[in-house]
Parts: C-alpha cells; sequence; structure tokens
C-alpha cells in the first residue's frame, strides 16, 4: 500500500469545514466531516487519510459524524486528527484503533519563574543536562523501578500513587486531565507481557516524536487566559510529549487480538482490520476499556516523571530548588484516549464514547472538569507543533461542544514521510541549522532530527489558525523553542 | 530483498522471497533493520524458538512479527538471523540474535506496534510479497 491521492468527493460547508457526504460509500453510518481550510486543502488531499475519516464512519453507534482536525495526516485504521463518538444505548462500540497503540500519548506544559535571559547563558549546559538525564530513545531504561505490585498502583491509581511517593504534588494532580487518573482502570486486565514492557520505562521520553523541550513564550494572544493559565511574555517553560509507552503499545495489541473474531461474532463489517471493535458491553469491550483506562494512568504517571526529572535537572543548574523557580504544572493533556462523556447531540443530552485519536479535548469555559482556577476561561489546550518553528497554549471554547464533542487539533500533523525527510535533509546538518535559529537539540538517534525536521510537519500556525476560526478553542500564546530533546 | 514503503506517520516495510518460509524470514529482517542502524553488528549468539499457530497467512505474519518486537521491548533482544517454517496450521520461526549493546548497537527507530492496516501476504507469478506497517 503506497501513498496515493485522495480522489473522493469533499463538499465544502463553510470557510473551516469539509463534508465526505454519507453517500460517498455504502457501509458509511454518518457523514464525514474534516475541519480545515482552503490554504490547506491541498496537503490534505495527498494521502488516504480522508478515505480514513469516511471508513471511521462503519462503526456501530457512531454520532453525529466521523470528524477529522485539521492536523488530519494518515495513519493506520483511524486517520490521525480523527474523533468519533460512540453511543452505547445504540449499539455504540469501542474501538482500540480510535485510541491508538500509544494510549493517552499527549502533552504537558509546566511554567517556571525564569526569564529567556535568565536561561539563556546556561542554555547549552541545561540541555545537555537534559539529555544526559532525561531517559529518551529506543531501547532505554528509565531510573525508576517499580515491580508488579508497584506497577499495579500505578496503573489503578495514576500520578496519586506517585504523590504518596513524594514524585507528584496535589497541584500536580490538579492541573491534569482527570487528575491523572481514569476511574474504572483494572490492572488485573493489563497483561504480563503489557507489564513486562513497562515495568522500565516509566519516566523514559521515547522516541519518534516524543519531545522534551525548554521554550519561551514568544507571544500572547490573549493576556487575561494566559494571567489565568500563569503565562507571560519571556517565561521560559517545559514542554512534554510522550505516552503509555510500552505497556499501552501492548495493551492495544491485546485487544486487537482479543477482537480478532469480533467482525463475525458482532456481525460488524469493517473497510480496514485496524479499525477492530466490540460493542461497549461486550466482554472484550470491558475488558479493552478497564486495561486502556490503566494504561492512560500508567502514562500520566510516565509525563510526572518526566516532569520530575525536568525539575531536578532546573534545579541542579541554576542553584535553586524546582520549588523556588516555580515550576509548576500549567495542564497536561492527552491526544490518544476514548472517554465517556455527556455531550447534547440533535438536541437530547447523551452519555458517548469519544474516541480522540491525534485530537485534544477542549472543554469551554465553565464545563466543570476544566479545573477551578481556569473555569471561567476554559480548559488549556497544549498543542505541540516542530522543534524549528513554535507550540501552542489555546483555551477550549463553547464551539468544540457545539460540533466536535470537545475536541480541537493535537499538533501540526506530519507533511512529509519519514523517508521524504531523510532525503530531504541529505547532506545538511539539522542540528546546526536549528542552532543558528537560537535553538539547541540533541538526539539519540542520528536519524532523529533528521525525520523530525521543521519541513516534515505542516506548519502548526496554520492548523491553529483553523481551530481558532471554527471557534473549537482560541490562541492563548505562541511557545518558541529554545532547547530540544529527542529520542 | 526488503526495503522500506513511505507511508505519512509511519513507515512500511515490504518483503520478497521465493517462498513463504525465506518471505517471513526476509519480514523479519525488515522488522529488525527498522529497529537497528546496522544488522551487521547484532551477533547472532542466541537462538530463540517461536511457535504460531493459526492457518491465516496474513495473521500468522503479524503474529510472529508481534512476538519478535516483544523479546526486543521487553527482553532487550536484538536479532539478525532468523529461519521460519510455515506449515498448514502454523509457524515454528528460529531467530538469532543478543542483548542489545548501546555500546556496540547504533539504534534506529522505535517500533511501537506492528499495525493490521494495509497488511498484505501475496503470491505472484515473480514469487511471494509481503507488506505491513509498523507504528512509530
Amino acid at each position: 500500500m503506497d501513498k496515493e491521492s485522495f480522489r473522493g468527493s469533499l463538499e465544502q460547508v463553510d470557510a473551516t469545514c469539509w463534508r465526505i457526504p454519507k453517500s460517498y460509500k455504502p457501509g458509511m453510518r454518518v457523514d464525514g466531516l474534516i475541519f480545515t481550510n482552503e490554504r490547506m486543502l491541498p496537503q490534505l488531499l495527498k494521502d488516504q487519510a480522508p478515505e480514513q475519516v469516511a471508513n471511521a464512519a462503519f462503526l456501530p453507534g457512531i454520532q453525529h459524524a466521523s470528524l477529522a482536525m485539521p492536523d488530519i495526516h494518515w495513519g493506520y485504521g483511524f486517520c490521525i486528527g480523527g474523533v468519533c463518538a460512540t453511543d452505547p444505548e445504540e449499539g455504540g462500540v469501542i474501538s482500540p484503533g480510535g485510541v491508538g497503540y500509544d494510549v493517552n500519548c499527549g502533552v504537558r506544559l509546566v511554567r517556571s519563574n525564569l526569564r529567556y535571559n535568565d536561561v539563556k547563558p546556561q542554555l547549552r549546559p541545561l540541555v545537555e543536562a537534559l539529555f544526559r538525564t532525561v531517559p529518551a530513545g529506543v531501547g532505554r531504561s528509565g531510573h525508576y523501578k517499580f515491580d508488579k505490585k508497584e506497577l499495579a498502583h500505578l496503573l489503578g491509581e495514576g500520578p496519586r500513587y506517585l504523590r504518596d511517593r513524594d514524585l507528584a504534588t496535589q497541584s500536580d494532580l490538579e492541573y491534569t486531565e482527570a487528575e491523572g487518573r481514569l476511574v474504572g482502570a483494572d490492572p488485573e486486565c493489563v497483561s504480563d507481557h503489557a507489564l513486562n514492557r513497562g515495568a522500565e520505562q516509566c519516566g523514559t521520553l521515547g522516541s519518534g516524536n516524543h519531545f522534551m523541550e525548554v521554550q519561551v513564550v514568544d507571544e500572547v494572544f490573549d493576556e487575561k487566559t494566559a494571567a489565568v493559565f500563569g503565562l507571560e511574555k519571556d517565561m521560559v517553560c517545559v514542554m512534554i510529549h510522550s505516552g503509555s509507552r510500552g505497556l499501552g503499545y501492548q495493551v492495544c495489541d491485546d485487544a486487537l487480538l482479543s477482537l480478532r473474531d469480533a467482525p463475525r461474532k458482532y456481525g460488524i463489517e469493517l473497510p480496514d482490520r485496524q479499525l477492530a471493535c466490540a460493542p461497549v458491553d461486550s466482554p472484550e469491550g470491558k475488558k479493552y476499556i478497564a486495561a486502556m483506562r490503566a494504561a492512560a494512568n500508567f502514562a500520566w504517571c510516565n509525563r510526572q516523571l518526566l516532569m520530575q526529572q525536568a525539575r531536578e535537572v532546573f534545579a541542579t543548574v541554576f542553584g535553586r530548588s524546582w520549588q523556588e523557580l516555580q515550576m509548576n504544572l500549567v495542564y497536561d493533556v492527552c491526544h490518544n484516549i476514548a472517554k465517556f462523556e455527556e455531550h447534547t447531540i440533535g438536541g437530547k443530552l447523551k452519555k458517548v464514547w469519544v474516541h480522540r485519536k491525534g485530537a485534544t479535548r477542549a472543554f469551554p469555559p465553565g464545563h466543570p472538569e476544566v479545573p477551578a482556577l481556569y473555569r471561567k476561561v476554559g480548559q488549556p489546550v497544549l498543542i505541540p507543533g516542530d522543534m524549528g518553528r513554535a507550540s501552542w497554549v489555546l483555551a477550549g471554547m463553547q464551539g468544540s461542544m457545539d460540533k466536535t464533542f470537545g475536541t480541537t487539533c493535537h499538533g501540526a500533523g506530519r507533511a512529509m514521510s519519514r523517508t521524504a525527510s531523510l532525503k530531504h535533509a541529505a547532506g545538511r546538518h539539522i542540528d546546526k541549522e536549528l542552532e543558528a535559529l537560537g535553538i539547541i537539540a540533541r538526539s539519540q538517534s542520528k536519524k532523529g532530527l533528521a525525520e523530525e525536521q521543521p519541513a516534515a510537519y505542516k506548519n502548526v500556525d496554520d492548523v491553529v489558525e483553523v481551530v481558532h476560526e471554527a471557534g473549537l478553542s482560541r490562541k492563548v500564546a505562541r511557545m518558541r523553542p529554545i532547547g530540544v530533546i529527542k529520542g | 530483498m526488503i526495503e522500506f514503503f513511505e507511508h505519512t506517520a509511519d513507515l512500511g516495510l515490504r518483503a520478497r522471497a521465493a517462498d513463504l518460509d525465506d518471505l517471513f524470514a526476509e519480514a523479519a529482517r525488515a522488522l529488525f533493520s527498522a529497529v537497528v542502524e546496522d544488522m551487521g553488528t547484532v551477533v547472532a549468539s542466541q537462538r530463540m524458538v517461536i511457535r504460531i499457530p493459526g492457518a491465516d497467512k496474513e495473521f500468522l505474519l503479524f503474529d510472529w512479527l508481534k512476538a519478535l518486537l516483544y523479546h526486543f521491548d521487553a527482553e532487550h533482544l536484538l536479532f539478525s538471523r532468523f529461519e521460519v517454517k510455515v506449515g498448514a496450521d502454523g509457524l515454528e520461526g528460529a531467530a538469532w540474535g543478543e542483548l542489545m549493546d548501546p555500546a556496540r548497537h547504533e539504534m534506529n527507530h522505535e517500533v511501537k506496534a506492528i499495525t493490521l492496516h494495509g497488511l498484505k501476504v501475496e503470491q505472484s507469478a515473480e514469487g511471494w510479497l509481503a507488506e505491513v506497517i509498523v507504528d512509530i
């Protein structure tokens, strides 16, 4: 299956939304809706991602439409940037492919009281120290070891368990989506294989597009909201992008195995085996949900321990404790997840399973699940871009509840395949190019920086423009990278 | 014969061989050439035997690669030589390799998982072809 262009039908709905009508393919239960704009449209048609939006519309119990955010790109099964909601009352299914292998892959942002000029003279030693300390790259084990009993606590309780071991604070929990714990997680539903893969990986970054970045608040677009989030221009922050490591990948693998016979057993016809799913209330569905929730809790522990390591490095480099440096968590979001949420659909309040595969929750002002301190302005949404340009802090808007089951984009989205990126980087020194921009970047693998070079991604500013204009979330602050750690 | 093919976010592995046994061995080589920069640095000092039941060739390939990836991720074993016998109701594969040593092995990609998307095992006049997309 090589990369092919999408040649199906797309109808413009408005300035930021295009429709794949239900009639496009027999078997689609709802339309596909893609949030994008004229400028990004040609890029969107370059691969099979729109076809995957249409394929997700086959899922039993799907509500309203199969959705895609503007950072949409070709994934496996679901597209990256895909969102769909299924209603268990209408035979709705849960699909591990709609979550992805990296369960609760997500992003957190930590602020500090340091300004760019405080950090600039120390930037290289800071980045080198982060690179030495934070385990990253293929096959690297973490500094924290947990036995099976302890792992079960991590899976059941999330970072709450780390708080009891002085590796997390109460405030860290408050500013994590779902307070870092999905209720209903059952460690018993997580296989030994998954535990074996995860045992040494809690507190490790991984590889691919995962990163730890030192960033500076480059521009503030909404002063009031930025102040509520504790952000101001020139402030130095740390952004962390990682997920549930091998444990989560194995949870997805195990579920796909248990769902192998599900299409026949439950009479579900799907155009792609990777969309494998089962009714929410089936034994297979229930088991996956309990294991997926446990993997999500593990991912929050992973990002918590990554943050702790960053805090400790800052404390060593700047000679003050992280508390003195006010390295407090702004927020932590997940962007690969399925959650049981209340949404108004067709005028009726329903509880549905919202699958977000490379998409971020963006609850609006007033939503009870937004931390009290932020409730008036909406949930912080963290959008990592590429290592040369920018990342964003947005705030959730009412439009997300009206149009996208409380969801917005999750990143820049890849524009170039990894092989194309390597060709594009041939003969160049990406690290030197970044250095000329004032960015120190270190990667464990030679190819890492080449594959993840800025040009491999869409411009995150374009993606953010669409969600801002569509009213899904609004611009709060643009962050620029100054230090990058990659696997 | 092995090669990578383009996929926007992930990586496609393609293997060709004269018969099914070699095809499965080649696909495993493709997987580990995605994991480690130079498979020539991996000494084939330990042998592991993997048996997988099943008749569906595509699921057999999927399960075979998944099993190998598990041994790498959970046990840090890198493999560089493979022999596979595919039968009517399953396969028996042997993989030779050693423990990962960061001093000697330069790593390539973190393969998170083998996916079912676009998974293909096909026979043509020229022989057998396998395609699999791995999650990076």
